[in-house]
């Protein structure tokens, strides 16, 4: 069985306990940043920032909200980071938790072709042609704990575990979520064990919340993998 | 708190207004949002959309400033609709009580105006006695003079349409807060508030707070599960530094610093200690003297004898009407009477209102140790912005602290919940623990002043014995704090609670509040247990300690009818279980939080009064909660002025403009400036939830200087428009005091008010900034810009509300 | 290459002792074997409440045995009964705040005057406070107000601070400056 995030940013207030607790677990260095207008920041993923909360302000039906979307990799079941790279040396799928993982050999892979690949539009390069981002923590993973960012949630917008248990989850949380969000949805949670739950559409939240067609044609081989998945599990598709 | 954190998720409806709790008290909103998710309604209401706004089922805005309006609405609303829990408020508050015929009020004056101090005479405000001096009640409320009816009368001229054109709120809005607040009223429903300095930071705060407390007493909130009055304090020992009184007015346990007048330790203890003639008032503070010479025998130990009346000569007097507080002090430092400054674990050049006043009267002392963890703008004041180091005379001992982690020792929480810590590393470099640089600098003193010199009695004969091989022992302060059994068979054992304490000096308690802190059981903060108390509402009793007496929730035995048994008969806190027999209770016994008191219940299960019982407000004189407060500076109810610094000419509530007896400072550095066309925008400050204080402990931080870099204004689309700004552009706030550059977001979530017709715009800036961190020296903090006036209860600084520009670079 | 399971496991250990570049996800070069290894295996842990806001959260303190005897990692207390292992960003940033490049490592000294700071020893800096506070608390010291009432205090010395202290602290040290005759005692609570 493997592991899945469920982000219901329906109670996410954007504290951003995770986003400083991805940077603590991992050592990461903070960015030179500075203040552009938003509370945002930085003002995007980096090699050194795994995870980033978006904040938008959208008006809805006359309303004002503000809307927190707390970005990271989707730990896709099917990578097209990992089939483009076709190099199990430098992007790997952990058979364990399903987590896909970088390694430091990264740096010989076509950094542009990776990132394109990725429909969220998630990886990023070093100087030296690394590439980084989430592991999914899975040092903690596999000793039993969660990863940083979840345990840090205070609130119950950050969720892991088995992926049934979060399926279930996910569909608990999005019947209490309708009854304040009649349009609230769960994002492409057929394809990823990263699983966000959204009030209104995805789009509002952040660019590529939603996985981008367009990217999924950058490489023959993954063309040619879309075309042969399998129908996965519709009854998900169906929360 | 009178509740505290967790029980935030048994509340039915949970205001959020003078906090913006989701940002700054981030870990709140787990039981906010697990009581949302029980059905709970989460109202905001704040001049700004912010994260709890985000989050709530009902936002509205109001104009900084205009809180007693908005909630005096909703007293008026309660009242006319009739909304109120009568039950409670006939027996639980003093609302039946009788005023004297001298209290008046006309013209936004209560009776008592001198007008020549700015102070009120508040013996106009006295109840009627009778003839045993007990308060003359009118259980039916019929009497016109009756605390409700007057309270009818004051807040009749709060409707909502004068409320509205005050505050800049919506009437509907106003309508949909008090009606969803008023469903609390309910009986087995709790309301409750939770707010922070966004209340107490106004020449009203004392009273912002009162009102909402007036609401908590009418709807029968206080006592109760998810109820309460919640102060969101900001500091992770705050609540435990003001208990243990590190202000001017106050010793540990909040007994009184003993004023010229009090010229014997008799005379002190006579003068503080209330007196009830009611035999069902607890009147709690009658055992004052009790804990005031406990307190003296743990200051002096020994030395402390009833002969020599325990020391208190020893102890400094502050002379009667007369206040000391910090604005006071920064102005008589500013004017160069002050000397030598202590700044220890604080950065005033940044934290005070007025901050150009403040780093001014730095350069006046001879002398200052400061003490932090960080370089920082109060300690470096001397090479500050405008500062010219060679013509500043002042010494400047900088000495480092330790991180918390380095060290051992408790803080109490915002729910007064006492937790212990514990050493994780040792002290990096040469910093050292306060308690280690207390203890060493204190034996320092002694030492010096063996060899004589102003009255050193009390620096010699201060009991200084909290040293193990050499270096401080939290262990034996925080047992010194519990106190001890000084004579008889228990001699040398540890209290086991403040109920044990006695007068005579036969017992030590360093802060009675404490007392049950640190028994022979061993050390009660400590604990880890998560078993929960048999009323399954997050108490976790077993789970550190809790003030006073492992007690939970205050109040709490006004969460139980007349015959012990709970309103709520789902999330009681306390119920009265004792046996009965013929319809009476036989024997006491009460199950669930530790209750206010363990007396028998007011009644008998058959109705009858019981004599032996006690009225559940213990510790008010009267045993009464108290509707009509005759003992605030500024009136017994409290009443909308304007902030001192506003955008209107005139206060709509009334003729007094301003609160009448405000404190406002006369030094050429104490400008004021209302209806001012060179400020005409209303100016708030506020935290993130990146930041904290005036930053010195998270602006050194790069994980967190990445996320909030630089200090910035928000303002509202229209207001950028107005003046031709770019989002993100860097632009200038001033006020009358000074000014500062911040960079603007232009933001939706700031709207123009409309107040009386007119279009009012307020701006806010977060205050944790200063030029020392970071390197850049560009970021500033937002007190250059506020006033030095306060509240006059508190004379905590007016910093919500104030006037501003914002202007182009 | 076809990354097993075994091997991932050599490769977390290599990354828990420090092989690895930090933050790239896994060096694959030399792999030894520390099975399942995390940063924090072997730290000694402590617990401790967050510093900053007065929820009081609590959180677990993981310092190395070895070598400088530093703080590895701090985390929110899963058995915390407030916060229950979570952390917002200031208590997530608790150990920068303690291995912080920026903190006052020494006792510093500004003389009149002077345009920069001296690094001095702590048995000076304390002896020279206190020649300070009894020059300026003997010149100022009352023992009488105007009226002739008892006060015995100094109004030239004034003490703000603090609820940084812990409350065994902030106890020692109101009842040091009340002994010293202080009373003008100020701290956060009044702002």
């Amino acid at each position: 069985m493997s592991k899945s995030f469920l982000i219901d940013t329906t109670l996410c207030t954007a504290c951003r306990g995770c986003q400083v607790a991805c940077k603590q677990w991992h050592d990461l260095p903070a960015e030179k940043t500075i203040n552009r207008g938003t509370y945002e920041n930085p003002a995007d993923l980096s090699f050194d920032t795994y995870k980033l909360v978006r904040m938008r302000e959208e008006v809805i039906n006359g309303k004002l909200n503000w809307l927190f979307f707390p970005e990271q990799c989707r730990h896709c079941i099917e990578a097209p980071c990992l089939e483009t790279a076709g190099d199990p040396g430098a992007i790997y799928k952990d058979d364990k938790t399903g987590a896909i993982i970088f390694t430091a050999n990264t740096k010989r892979l076509n950094a542009a072709e990776i990132i394109e690949s990725c429909p969220y539009n998630i990886p990023r390069k070093a100087p030296d042609g690394t590439l980084a981002k989430c592991d999914m923590c899975i040092d903690r993973v596999e000793n039993g704990l969660p990863p940083a960012c979840v345990q840090t949630c205070p609130t119950g917008a950050m969720n892991f575990g088995d992926r049934d248990e979060m399926l279930a989850l996910a569909g608990k949380q999005l019947a209490v979520a309708k009854k304040k969000f009649p349009k609230a949805m769960l994002i492409d949670a057929d394809d990823l064990n990263v699983i966000y739950l959204v009030g209104y559409e995805p789009k509002l939240y952040c660019k590529n919340a939603m996985a981008s067609n367009a990217v999924f044609d950058i490489t023959r081989q993954m063309a040619l993998k879309r075309m042969i998945r399998p129908l996965t599990n519709i009854a998900s598709r169906l929360l | 708190m009178t509740n505290h954190w967790i029980d935030l998720k048994n509340s039915d409806c949970i205001l959020i207004m003078g906090s913006n709790a989701a940002s700054n008290h981030p870990i709140s909103f787990k039981y906010v949002q697990m009581a949302q998710e029980k059905g709970a309604k989460l109202i905001n209401v704040d001049p700004r959309f912010t994260r709890t706004s985000s989050k709530a089922d009902f936002y509205t805005a109001l104009r900084s400033g205009t809180d007693i309006a908005f909630l005096g609405g909703m007293i008026k609303y309660l009242l006319d609709k009739k909304l109120y829990n009568k039950e409670y408020v006939e027996n639980y508050t003093n609302a039946p009580f009788i005023v004297g015929k001298a209290f008046k009020f006309s013209d936004g004056l209560f009776s008592g105006y001198e007008a020549k101090n700015r102070k009120y005479d508040k013996s106009k405000w006295a109840f009627d006695m009778d003839s045993k001096g007990v308060p003359k009640m009118d259980r039916s409320l019929k009497n016109s003079r009756c605390v409700l009816n007057l309270l009818k009368k004051h807040f009749s001229r709060y409707n909502t349409k004068l409320v509205s054109s005050i505050t800049g709120t919506p009437e509907a809005d106003l309508v949909e807060v008090y009606k969803t607040y008023a469903a609390t009223g309910a009986r087995g429903k709790a309301g409750t508030i939770m707010y922070a300095m966004g209340w107490t930071q106004h020449t009203v705060g004392v009273q912002n707070i009162r009102t909402m407390a007036m609401i908590q007493l009418l709807l029968g909130n206080m006592g109760v599960a998810g109820g309460g009055v919640n102060a969101l304090r900001g500091e992770s020992n705050v609540q435990g530094s003001t208990d243990q009184c590190l202000l001017w007015h106050i010793w540990p346990g909040y007994l009184k610093t003993p004023r010229a007048s009090n010229v014997s330790l008799s005379a002190y203890n006579k003068k503080w200690t209330p007196k009830s003639n009611d035999p069902l008032s607890a009147n709690w503070w009658q055992n004052y003297p009790k804990y005031s010479v406990s307190l003296l025998k743990s200051f002096f130990g020994e030395k402390a004898t009833k002969a020599n009346d325990f020391g208190y000569d020893w102890m400094p007097k502050v002379d009667d009407g007369t206040d000391y507080s910090w604005l006071t002090l920064f102005d008589e430092m500013y004017k160069g009477t002050v000397k030598g400054l202590f700044a220890w674990g604080m950065n005033p050049a940044c934290s005070g209102a007025n901050s150009n006043k403040t780093r001014k009267a730095m350069e006046n002392l001879d002398w200052m140790v400061n003490v932090n963890l960080f370089d920082n703008e109060t300690g470096s004041f001397w090479k500050g912005p405008g500062m010219n180091p060679s013509t500043i005379k002042t010494e400047v001992f900088m000495l480092p602290a330790c991180v918390s982690v380095e060290k051992e020792g408790s803080i109490t929480n915002s729910g007064r919940w006492m937790q212990w810590r514990y050493m994780g590393p040792k002290p990096l470099g040469n910093s050292l623990s306060d308690g280690d640089i207390i203890m060493e600098l204190g034996l320092k003193l002694k030492e010096i002043y063996k060899e004589g010199g102003a009255f050193p009695e009390p620096i010699l004969n201060l009991k200084w014995d909290y040293m193990t091989d050499g270096l401080y022992d939290p262990h034996k302060v925080a047992k010194e704090i519990n106190g001890y059994y000084l004579e008889g068979p228990k001699k040398g054992k540890l209290v086991e609670s403040f109920s044990k304490l006695k007068a005579d000096g036969s017992t030590s308690s360093a802060n009675w509040l404490y007392c049950n802190s640190y028994t022979e059981k061993g050390n009660m903060s400590a604990r880890r247990s998560k078993v929960d108390a048999p009323n399954n509402i997050g108490l976790y009793p077993e789970f550190a300690w809790c003030w006073p007496v492992n007690r939970r929730i205050l109040y709490n035995r006004a969460s139980v009818d007349l015959k012990g048994q709970p309103w709520d008969k789902k999330d009681w806190v306390v119920r009265f279980a004792g046996n009965v027999k013929n319809g009476k209770y036989v024997s006491k016994k009460w199950i669930g939080d530790v209750p206010d008191g363990g007396w028998y219940p007011l009644e008998n299960p058959d109705g009858t009064k019981r004599k032996d019982a006690k009225h559940p407000f213990i510790m008010r004189k009267h045993g009464y909660a108290q509707i009509f407060g005759p003992g605030r500076a500024d009136g017994p109810f409290p009443e909308h002025y304007e902030p001192l610094e506003c955008p209107v000419e005139k206060n709509l509530m009334n003729k007094q403009r301003i609160n009448p007896v405000a404190p406002v400072y006369g030094t050429d550095a104490d400008a004021y400036a209302t209806c001012d066309p060179k400020f005409p925008f209303v100016g708030t400050t506020y935290r993130v939830s990146e930041h904290w204080q005036t930053g010195l402990m998270t602006r050194t931080q790069p994980w967190l200087l990445e996320l909030q870099p630089q200090v910035f204004v928000e303002m509202s689309e229209e207001l950028a428009k107005l003046r031709g700004f770019k989002n993100g552009e860097r632009v200038m706030v001033s006020s009358a005091r000074g000014s500062l550059e911040c960079t603007a977001i232009v933001t939706k979530r700031f709207k123009p008010f409309k107040i009386a017709g007119n279009t009012v715009h307020q701006v806010g800036v977060p205050w944790h900034y200063g030029w020392r961190w970071p390197e850049t020296g560009a970021e500033e903090s937002a007190n250059l810009l506020t006033p030095s006036t306060g509240d006059p209860n508190t004379r905590i600084p007016e910093t919500k509300a104030f006037m501003v520009n914002v202007t182009k670079k | 290459m076809n990354v097993t399971r075994r091997k991932f496991i050599q490769i977390t250990g290599a990354s828990a002792a420090g092989l690895a570049v930090s933050g790239l996800g896994f060096d694959l070069t030399p792999i030894k074997s520390h099975a399942q290894m995390l940063k924090t295996k072997y730290a000694k842990e402590t617990t401790t409440i967050c510093c900053y806001c007065a929820v009081g959260c609590g959180a677990i303190v993981h310092t190395s045995k070895k070598g400088d005897g530093r703080v590895i990692n701090i985390e929110g207390d899963p058995d915390h009964v407030i916060n229950r292992g979570s952390l917002c960003s200031k208590g997530a940033s608790l150990s920068q705040l303690t291995e912080n490049d920026n903190r006052l490592l020494e006792p510093m000294y500004r003389a009149p005057y002077s345009k920069k700071w001296k690094k001095v020893s702590w048995d000076w800096a304390l002896t020279e406070i206190a020649k300070r506070v009894k020059a300026t608390r003997d010149a100022s010291f009352e023992h009488k107000n105007a009226k002739g009432q008892v006060v015995n205090r100094t109004t030239d010395i004034v003490s703000i601070g603090s609820s940084a202290l812990d409350n065994e602290e902030c106890w020692i040290y109101q009842a040091m400056v009340r002994a010293l005759g202080l009373v003008y005692v100020e701290h956060q609570a009044r702002i």
